[in-house]
């Protein structure tokens, strides 16, 4: 049943849809940019005006991965024939992958940071979204003494830019030796994100009504119980919204990353812009890491995208 | 077999106590309704039998057992919930085996207590549906039926049909009885709707500030009402109260209404039961029904002006001045045309309350 509408508020509404049609264009467009580029054959790269239309290559992917030199003479045929296929478009390119003395291809350093993003944004998200759910249902259901001071002392590690405690804080690591270690991210992380979880899983926990567990109580279940099989499914929603956002956070967060890590645990941020100052820069190469590096955030939260539809509206619609 | 017993029960918010000294005895197979309105500490008292709440003082027990000191997980009774409370994310099926699988029942012997109480209570065919699907007639069926499968010591029920609209609350009351009937369990049943406690219980108890009142069958607590409270609490439409002033008048008592100029022609009887109380400080308790009205003067009634009339359909409810009064009565539909009218009216003494004003306790005169 459509509710009845004016000729003015037809004309407003198709004045908003356009709206929102340029300012999610304006958004997309560097994200375009960057998925452009990394399918652009380098000397495409920089040209102006913009190529637009081009045959898309993975070249810049290969180079990504693999550790690369340029070519002094060009290859020799026999050299070309025996390269595989996707070391051949480098060839192309002007460049060679280069081998170990085994002939061996070497890899770059970018597989081994984004997997360090994997581990310390996945570790640090589980830890801040589970602590976090815990801490929200305690003050959410238990008379805390203190709760207000609590709470506000939790929120209160978010009023400081993180990075004002950059310094101490890299002292600190290397006095204890956490600097360069995945552990390290992973408690920092953690820690910023931590106060955020137990905000937002409190709205989502004081939204679940009592009784629910209540009757769990009185059906024979153990408050544990109850809590694991009534109150997490019912904070699914909340759960999912929290864990998008801590995750982008850890995930995206660059200064510490460049300050506390070099090599071992360096994540992906800081690495893809030091790419930019060896040489020439390559910005096909820098665009794929940066596309790759977007990947895993939009893979999340499309996949929790009901979930977060829900979680954003949670607590304004009551059915 | 289960008897629930409160001795002494005493709880407080803070500085409130919400439950003030509460004893009572429930028997065996009893449908016991907690009566009054809300703030009473009736809820509490149920969530304190449930385990959900603790107790500061006294003892509960089940079955001569103190279970004060037991989680509810461990007190084998069952809850009913005002919100029906339904886990969300389960089917109906689900949400009735819950409470068996915390037990270490087969599933077998589960899914056979789920169907069987499921076809009890006729909702087989929602057991694959969520709840967000179902009514709330349907949604409360499965409460109870949720509460019934494990076969508790007892059931509780915290106004379990007061979110639902008139029509299916009646309904719901009479499957309710009908269900305790058949099943035969111990249940306490929680509600502010008189009609709803009158029509359920086996014994009402009404409860006011934390203080028990009265407890007795609905026709005792409607025709004997302990105090002021009860009165004006139980019946619809309310009882007439009025302060009362007793004299004896030719081989007859009188008793007059406020500031009236004549007063209502009582049995002489009455002025020895009073006992002394006939001065001031004595209020009278009349329900509608027992005031009589005539259209023709006749002895022993009094004229009187009628006020407002509320037709109801199966009756009306006049509103007569007497004094400065207003005495409400009720009358056949259509027995008074309007307000204005002139009729004569006389109250029926066997229907007549004495409460004394001061502690608002009846004086338990009869007539």
């Amino acid at each position: 049943m459509a509710a009845v509408r004016t000729s003015s508020e037809i004309t407003f509404n198709r004045v908003a849809i356009v709206a929102v049609l340029l300012v999610t264009i304006i958004f997309l467009a560097p994200i375009y940019w960057i998925a452009s580029t990394a399918f652009k054959p380098r000397n495409l790269a920089t040209t102006i005006p913009p190529t637009v239309v081009f045959q898309p290559e993975i070249s810049p992917f290969v180079k990504l991965f693999t550790k690369r030199s340029q070519l002094r003479s060009p290859p020799s045929p026999e050299e070309y024939a025996a390269a595989p296929w996707w070391e051949r478009v480098v060839f192309d390119g002007g460049e060679k992958i280069v081998r170990d003395g085994k002939g061996q291809v070497q890899w770059s350093g970018y597989p081994s940071r984004f997997l360090n993003s994997l581990i310390i944004a996945i570790t640090s998200t589980v830890l801040a979204v589970g602590m976090g759910t815990f801490t929200a249902y305690g003050f959410s259901r238990f008379k805390v003494k203190g709760e207000a001071d609590l709470l506000f002392f939790i929120l209160s590690t978010r009023m400081l830019p993180p990075v004002v405690v950059a310094i101490p804080m890299f002292l600190m690591y290397r006095a204890v030796g956490l600097n360069d270690t995945h552990i390290g991210l992973i408690i920092l992380y953690t820690a910023f994100n931590l106060s955020f979880s137990v905000w937002l899983m409190k709205g989502f926990m004081d939204e679940i009504p009592k009784e629910y567990e209540e009757a769990a109580l009185v059906d024979g279940y153990t408050r544990m119980e109850a809590f694991f099989k009534i109150v997490l499914p019912e904070a699914a929603t909340g759960i999912a919204a929290t864990a998008v956002f801590c995750f982008i956070t850890a995930w995206n967060e660059y200064a510490f990353a460049l300050i506390m890590t070099n090599r071992r645990a360096q994540t992906a941020p800081p690495f893809i812009p030091s790419q930019v100052g060896s040489g020439l820069p390559d910005w096909t190469v820098i665009a794929a890491g940066t596309f790759l590096f977007l990947l895993p955030v939009a893979i999340f939260t499309f996949l929790l995208r009901n979930h977060l539809l829900r979680g954003m509206s949670f607590g304004a619609i009551r059915k | 077999m289960t008897q629930i017993e409160l001795r002494g029960v005493q709880k407080f918010f803070g500085a409130v106590q919400v439950i003030k000294d509460l004893n009572l005895k429930i028997a065996d197979n009893e449908f016991i309704v907690l009566l009054g309105q809300s703030g009473c500490g009736k809820t509490t008292t149920l969530r304190a039998i449930a385990g959900l709440e603790t107790v500061d003082e006294g003892d509960i027990l089940i079955d001569g057992k103190p279970v004060q000191h037991l989680k509810a997980a461990d007190r084998d009774i069952a809850m009913v919930f005002q919100s029906f409370s339904l886990y969300p994310h389960m089917s109906v099926y689900e949400n009735i085996a819950f409470p068996l699988r915390a037990t270490r029942k087969s599933k077998s012997e589960i899914d056979q207590e789920v169907r069987s109480v499921a076809k009890t209570l006729q909702i087989t065919d929602l057991l694959a549906k969520k709840p967000s699907a179902l009514s709330g007639g349907d949604m409360q069926r499965v409460a109870i039926g949720r509460a019934l499968v494990r076969r508790p010591k007892a059931m509780l029920m915290d106004e379990p049909i007061g979110a639902l609209d008139a029509k299916l609350r009646e309904e719901m009351r009479a499957e309710i009885k009908r269900l305790h009937i058949k099943q035969g369990s111990t249940t306490i049943y929680v509600t502010h709707d008189q009609i709803e406690a009158m029509s359920l219980a086996d014994r009402i108890v009404i409860m006011h500030e934390g203080v028990l009142q009265q407890v007795g069958t609905p026709d005792e607590v409607y025709s004997r009402p302990a105090n002021l409270f009860v009165a004006q609490f139980v019946g619809s439409p309310v009882m007439n109260v009025a302060d009362a002033a007793v004299t004896e008048k030719a081989s007859a008592a009188s008793v007059t209404v406020g500031d009236a100029a004549t007063g209502f022609e009582f049995p002489s009887t009455l002025l020895s039961k009073l006992n002394g109380h006939a001065g001031d400080g004595l209020a009278l308790g009349i329900r509608p029904e027992g005031v009589l009205i005539r259209r023709d003067a006749a002895d022993g009634f009094m004229a009187v002006e009628t006020q407002i009339v509320e037709p109801l359909g199966s009756f009306d409810i006049v509103d007569l001045k007497v004094g400065t009064k207003m005495l409400r009565a009720r009358t056949k539909s259509g027995f008074v045309s309007g307000p204005g009218e002139k009729v004569f009216a006389r109250i029926d003494p066997t229907q007549a309350h004495f409460f004394d004003k001061a502690s608002g306790k009846s004086l338990e005169v009869r007539l």
